[in-house]
């Protein structure tokens, strides 16, 4: 029997959810809803009778102080009615949550023809309501076809008995599974199937994997189980290990590099190998607090005596661009999985995010699957929910904005972790897989969904996309796994452990087997989401929220003892061995049997052409604008531009110190909204020492080199970390790329081979400021391909590529937080400096960007030279010399002048003539000196008495006192040499300018 | 001297265990983590602590109102033991999702005592959205609850997208007269917010951010006093630490006015039992 419950807030209440819709309406469409109600549908397809169905509608599913329910539609007047539910087999967290409770309250177990579905209804009130609005609402504000359906009823449509007659959104496959065997005469013929099976298997793997299955000695050892020619199982398996997602093929790939203008030749042999793995186990050496990188889900680096801490980042762009809060939650609460499944497992303790988007004010022609102000307010939402409900504090973050991300926009997530750094007396980096041990996947179950997402998000995006591997996180599910396993470590339960994300089962598995050497592994026991799934799909399927662990049999009891107990269901699926085989069966069927060491029989590297022509080559040239009169207006005109303006109310919607380790919020300043540094947290309550985090993203300066762009951006991360008080000596890095195709195709991709060597380029800056700085790499990925072909006016396509972008995240490690100190002035008198050197150096600058310029003068970082100031800082804030310290960024010294105008409350004179200044990169304007992105500068506020201690440390380091702090008044004034007032305004005017473009958004 | 023994809430998507824990702690008493689970089974009995922690987090996802499934498969199972729990004159603490589930449970606000009714509801945020942010709050002097002896004013973070206190304005008359609301949504000068947003976050009924039920036993409340539970946790500690600096002074690191909370509890034990 069906039944809906409908559920509705008491029409006395604000329904803050129809609110909302009714604000955006009219802001995003102009639509006016003159009253708006939304009511929650809950649909169980169940035998209940009618007593437990009104028991479960009072006591579970309604609120008697606040809400109204029935077994009937609600009747609740409209002139439309919306209601939206999900797809089939599309993850409905609130029906699974439901019917846990239905199960404990009524003490009855659901079988597999019953379910519980969840959808809501919303009733929209409005005289000028036409049906093209309302379906505007549904389709672009209130569903996304690809995971949602909606219905719209007039109120002539409507019948009050039926209601929106709401079906369960059930799969039902009618499908017995099966496994194909594939024919492979000639390579003309698995590229065929390649293509038909969406199996993305590179033309050139093609013959080795042809090679391989028709190898004598293969053939004959597969005739032993009943195989001849490969499997379909065993084809996706290779594409899954194949995929430039798992296998880094552009990082390991080769590149014919060749600079046009020095006409240097180089052939690099493995990016990944020259530029990150060496420079970081040589660092590794070096630093004994690098406890375990490049091998693991995670790198880890030492915290204290007794823990370890974990770090990794990923993007999860792809999905995202179809599906935005579904693509974000998967993504955040997929990347919380790295430090689970990393060594034998570590507490979550914060994460971040990065966004880059598309203008979301953009009219024009191009139509992106989602409009990037739709796209971010359905990532922000994502990664609020995946977040706070996994119970991590998200403690830093940031949002940017350009024309290119709307082909693809880009959404970073990271996770970092602590752990003991010894369970049961052996170290807890260290794991592995024997033969013998069980393997148990725990968590969530299998179902279709995210099938071929790893071979998805190594292509561009297209009309043809699948759409099928946009899935739903769900935190609640994994929160519960990730506690439970925690207690099954420090039970010395877990000699292994890793997380099942891109490639499902064949990667965790197909990795894991490898250390053992082999395994065994029963599909017909994986459990189930529906039944149907071909092996195939069971092998590769990427339903969220499980792990692979191996446990040993004897330990076997007490694991699923405690599985029970914390509600995770947790099934053997197999067993490793030693044979050297990757041996799957269904029932007795075998339906795939290949050797271990398959990925190593010579698989060729990519190749890649890389053709660098300088920007001087390109044409690049200083843009010619003349010194502006009204310094005042262009400030509060930068302060209002996306990527300078205030962005507080993403941050707010974060969790940023659950776990009660806060010390530097992402929110720092006397109103507590100005954008900090850097986050710093106590991970262990009990101790004085912190964790610094923080992360950089300057796209822009990819315009005009790559190079630059990298150096830059951590250049920017490690000042950032030192203004917060953090120690040089200890900075870990964290390199998350998001690069346009680089594999030339004159016709799809003809500039493939410049942004290749830009890739080339970036890797090699990458390595030369971690030598400089010492910065080991403890974590890093890659998405290749962030471009979008989007449909233009005329029918067209257009190819939109974004910038050439990495994020880099940095970590540190405090010894007594005490010392932290935050970016805002606080005390009037204190005397303001300025560290480091101003250049001439606008190039790719947001102060050109708002002249839609680029220049060519991009900021170049002198390591040697930094290192110095950076050190000095160091010591002045650990002998708690200095009352605040800011890093000056995107926007220049004006802006960042600004920023701590407004986050000390008080007022701020500065005079220009003493600033540290170097004309070597051309004349130094007024415009210059206020925008300019030197990197290597900070700004410095510190109490008149430590004057003199202060200027000796500094003594012969480009640092100068500028101005001071005062409480005469409330404004920013900035004078030039000759004592001209270029700037002079009020606190008001500031937090006017910096709060006008986002700031009414909550 | 005999142990104060706290029991803090785990499990199903809960996610303030380990800083509640540490707090009762450092406020002196020995802290428990037990799964709900663990309850269900009745592998732990109630009777053997003092006190109750329902914590912070998202139970059940919060997916069909915040702490309602919680406090219905407690209510199901052990609502007997919590009752007693009651009678003996022990301490209950809920926290934000925590808090969300007593008033469910319908331990609070424990009118007529009646330790079972729904009558106080905790809901959607009036700016329809998920908030952090540092709230100021005013502590009723006349309050019975025992967690605020002596406290006057307290900074904590609030950290919810459901915490809009609702009641009938029967109800609400009754709390106030009964001094049952203990905090209040305040300015820095300790003055009710009168609805004003942000300095009330949610749009409470009276500002009401904290209640008791009639015997001070029982505290529910949306802020996180357990997120306080070091100087460096509140939002202006780097500028508190310069201005008094200046003076001559120094920062007090001993115990915040988080701790403090959970200390009064402990005393209270501590006094009422040893």
């Amino acid at each position: 029997m069906i039944s809906c419950i409908e559920i509705a807030l008491k029409k006395e209440l604000r329904d803050a959810e129809a609110f909302s819709l009714k604000k955006k309406a009219d802001s995003y469409f102009g639509i006016n809803i003159q009253e708006a109600r939304c009511i929650h549908i809950v649909t169980i397809e169940s035998d209940l009778d009618l007593h437990q169905l009104e028991a479960v509608k009072d006591e579970i599913l309604t609120n008697p102080v606040t809400q109204v329910s029935s077994l009937n539609p609600l009747d609740i007047g409209f002139h439309w009615c919306i209601w939206v539910g999900f797809r089939p087999g599309v993850k409905d967290n609130p029906g699974a949550t439901a019917m846990e409770a239905i199960q404990d309250y009524l003490g009855k177990s659901f079988g597999p023809d019953e379910g519980i579905y969840t959808s809501k209804r919303y009733c929209l009130k409005g005289n000028a309501l036409v049906r093209e609005d309302v379906e505007k609402l549904a389709s672009e504000l209130l569903s996304n076809t690809i995971i949602q359906q909606f219905k719209i009823f007039s109120i002539e449509e409507w019948d009050k008995d039926m209601g929106a007659n709401v079906k369960p959104a059930k799969v039902i496959l009618d499908h017995t599974p099966c496994f194909e065997v594939v024919s492979i005469e000639s390579d003309e013929q698995l590229a065929k199937i390649s293509d038909e099976r969406n199996l993305a298997l590179n033309p050139r793997d093609i013959p080795v994997i042809r090679e391989y299955f028709l190898d004598s000695k293969v053939l004959e050892s597969r005739k032993e189980v009943g195989l001849c020619q490969p499997t379909d199982v065993e084809l996706e398996y290779i594409s899954q290990a194949r995929s430039d997602h798992c296998n880094h093929n552009t990082f390991q790939g080769i590149f014919r590099y060749k600079d046009m203008t020095s006409n240097e030749e180089s052939i690099e042999n493995s990016l990944f190998k020259t530029y990150i793995k060496e420079p970081t186990l040589k660092l590794k050496d070096k630093k004994d607090w690098v406890i375990s990188v490049l091998w693991d889900n995670a790198g880890v680096g030492r915290f204290d005596d007794e823990n370890n801490y974990v770090v990794t980042g990923e993007t999860h762009n792809s999905p995202s661009n179809m599906e935005a809060y579904g693509g974000a939650i998967t993504g955040i609460v997929g990347v919380y999985r790295d430090p689970m499944g990393t060594g034998l497992g570590s507490k979550l303790f914060m994460g971040s995010f990065g966004y880059c988007v598309g203008d979301v004010n953009y009219n024009g022609p191009l139509k992106p699957p989602l409009h990037p102000r739709r796209l971010l307010d359905g990532v922000i939402e994502g990664v609020k929910d995946g977040g706070n409900k996994s119970g991590v504090p998200t403690t830093f973050g940031q949002t940017l904005f350009n024309p290119g991300y709307m082909g693809k926009s880009l959404v970073f997530v990271t996770a970092l972790g602590i752990m003991p750094s010894k369970v049961k007396g052996k170290p807890s980096h260290e794991k592995k897989t024997s033969p013998g041990e069980l393997i148990v996947m725990s968590g969530g179950r299998v179902g279709k969904d995210g099938i071929h997402g790893v071979t998805a998000s190594s292509e561009s995006y297209s009309e043809n996309t699948p759409a099928g591997h946009v899935q739903i996180g769900d935190p609640y599910t994994q929160k519960k796994m990730h506690d439970f396993l925690l207690i099954c470590r420090d039970e010395g339960l877990i000699p292994f452990i890793t997380d099942n994300g891109g490639g499902g089962l064949s990667s965790s598995i197909g990795e894991s087997a490898m250390i053992s050497n082999g395994c065994v592994v029963w599909l017909d026991r994986v459990p189930l989401k529906y039944e149907g799934l071909d092996m195939w799909e069971i092998w590769v399927s990427e339903s969220q929220e499980r792990m692979t662990i191996a446990v040993k049999p004897e330990n076997l009891h007490r694991y699923m003892e405690l599985s029970a107990e914390h509600e995770v269901e947790s099934t053997v699926i197999g067993e490793y061995t030693d044979t050297g085989k990757l041996h799957i069966k269904y029932k007795d069927e075998t339906c795939a049997y290949v050797d271990m060491d398959l990925l190593d029989k010579g698989f060729p590297s990519w190749e890649f052409d890389a053709i660098w022509i300088s920007p001087e080559a390109r044409g690049l040239t200083e843009p010619v604008i003349s010194s502006p009169s009204d310094f005042n207006k262009l400030l509060l005109s930068m302060l209002e531009r996306p990527n300078l303006a205030s962005k507080e109310w993403i941050i707010r919607q974060y969790d940023h110190e659950v776990k009660g380790g806060s010390v530097i919020k992402p929110l720092v300043g006397v109103n507590h909204n100005i954008p900090s540094d850097a986050s710093v947290t106590r991970p262990v309550l009990a101790s004085q020492k912190g964790l610094a985090f923080t992360q950089s993203l300057l796209p822009w300066y990819s315009k005009i080199d790559a190079f630059h762009m990298m150096t830059c951006t951590i250049d920017e991360a490690v000042r950032r970390l030192i203004a917060v008080g953090a120690n040089f000596d200890h900075i870990g890095g964290l390199d998350n790329f998001c690069w346009p195709n680089i594999l030339f195709d004159p016709e799809n991709n003809p500039d493939g081979k410049f942004k290749a060597a830009q890739l080339v380029r970036a890797c090699r800056a990458l390595k030369e400021a971690c030598e400089k700085y010492e910065i080991p790499l403890l974590s890093g990925k890659d998405s290749m391909y962030v471009d979008g072909h989007l449909e233009g006016e005329f029918g067209e396509r257009v190819k939109v590529s974004a910038l050439e972008t990495v994020q880099f995240s940095a970590t540190s490690v405090i010894d007594d937080v005490a010392k932290c100190i935050s970016m805002d002035p606080k005390v009037s008198g204190d005397l303001v400096y300025v560290l480091g050197v101003t250049r001439n150096e606008l190039g790719a600058s947001e102060y050109y960007e708002s002249f839609h310029k680029t220049g060519l003068n991009v900021p170049h970082v002198d390591f040697d030279k930094f290192k110095v100031i950076y050190r000095a800082l160091q010591k002045a804030i650990e002998n708690e010399l200095v009352a605040s310290c800011h890093a000056i960024a995107r926007g220049g010294l004006a802006v960042h002048l600004s920023y701590m105008t407004m986050a000390g409350g008080l007022g701020l004179e500065v005079n220009l003539s003493d600033l540290p200044k170097d004309k070597g990169r051309g004349r130094l304007s007024n415009e210059a000196v206020l925008f300019s992105e030197s990197a290597g500068r900070f700004i410095v506020t510190i109490s008149p008495e430590n004057k003199t201690i202060f200027e000796k440390l500094f003594k012969g380091i480009a640092s100068a006192c500028l101005g001071f702090v005062t409480d005469q008044h409330n404004r920013l004034k900035i004078f030039s040499p000759d004592k001209d007032a270029l700037i002079d305004l009020s606190m008001k005017e500031l937090e006017k300018a910096f709060n006008k473009t986002f700031g009414d958004m909550i | 001297m005999k142990k104060v023994n706290a029991l803090i809430l785990t499990g199903f998507g809960l996610n303030c265990d380990d800083e509640t824990a540490h707090v009762f702690e450092l406020a002196g008493a020995t802290s428990h983590k037990v799964h709900i689970n663990a309850l269900v089974s009745g592998k732990i009995k109630l009777e053997d602590f003092h006190i109750i922690a329902f914590g912070g987090g998202f139970s059940w996802g919060d997916d069909h109102g915040a702490g309602v499934i919680q406090a219905l498969k407690l209510k199901n199972h052990v609502g007997k033991d919590l009752l007693s729990f009651v009678d003996q004159g022990k301490l209950i603490i809920g926290i934000c999702n925590g808090f969300q589930a007593l008033v469910n449970l319908g331990l609070l606000p424990g009118l007529d005592n009646d330790y079972t009714k729904r009558s106080v509801s905790i809901t959607f945020n009036d700016c329809g959205n998920f908030r952090d942010q540092w709230v100021h709050l005013a502590a009723n002097l006349k309050s019975p609850c025992v967690f605020t002896k002596d406290i006057q004013m307290a900074d904590y973070p609030i950290r919810h997208g459901e915490g809009k206190i609702i009641a009938d304005q029967k109800i609400i008359d009754t709390l106030v007269a009964n001094n049952q609301v203990v905090f209040q949504y305040a300015d820095t000068a300790g003055t009710p917010a009168k609805g004003v947003f942000p300095l009330n976050p949610n749009g409470s009924m009276e500002d009401i951010s904290g209640i008791c039920d009639p015997s001070g036993r029982i505290f529910g409340l949306m802020p996180h006093p357990e997120a306080y539970n070091h100087f460096t946790n509140h939002p202006d500690w780097t500028r508190k630490v310069q201005t008094l600096k200046r003076e001559g002074k120094s920062l007090d690191k001993e115990m915040t006015i988080g701790v403090k909370l959970f200390k009064n509890g402990v005393d209270y034990i501590q006094e009422s039992f040893f």
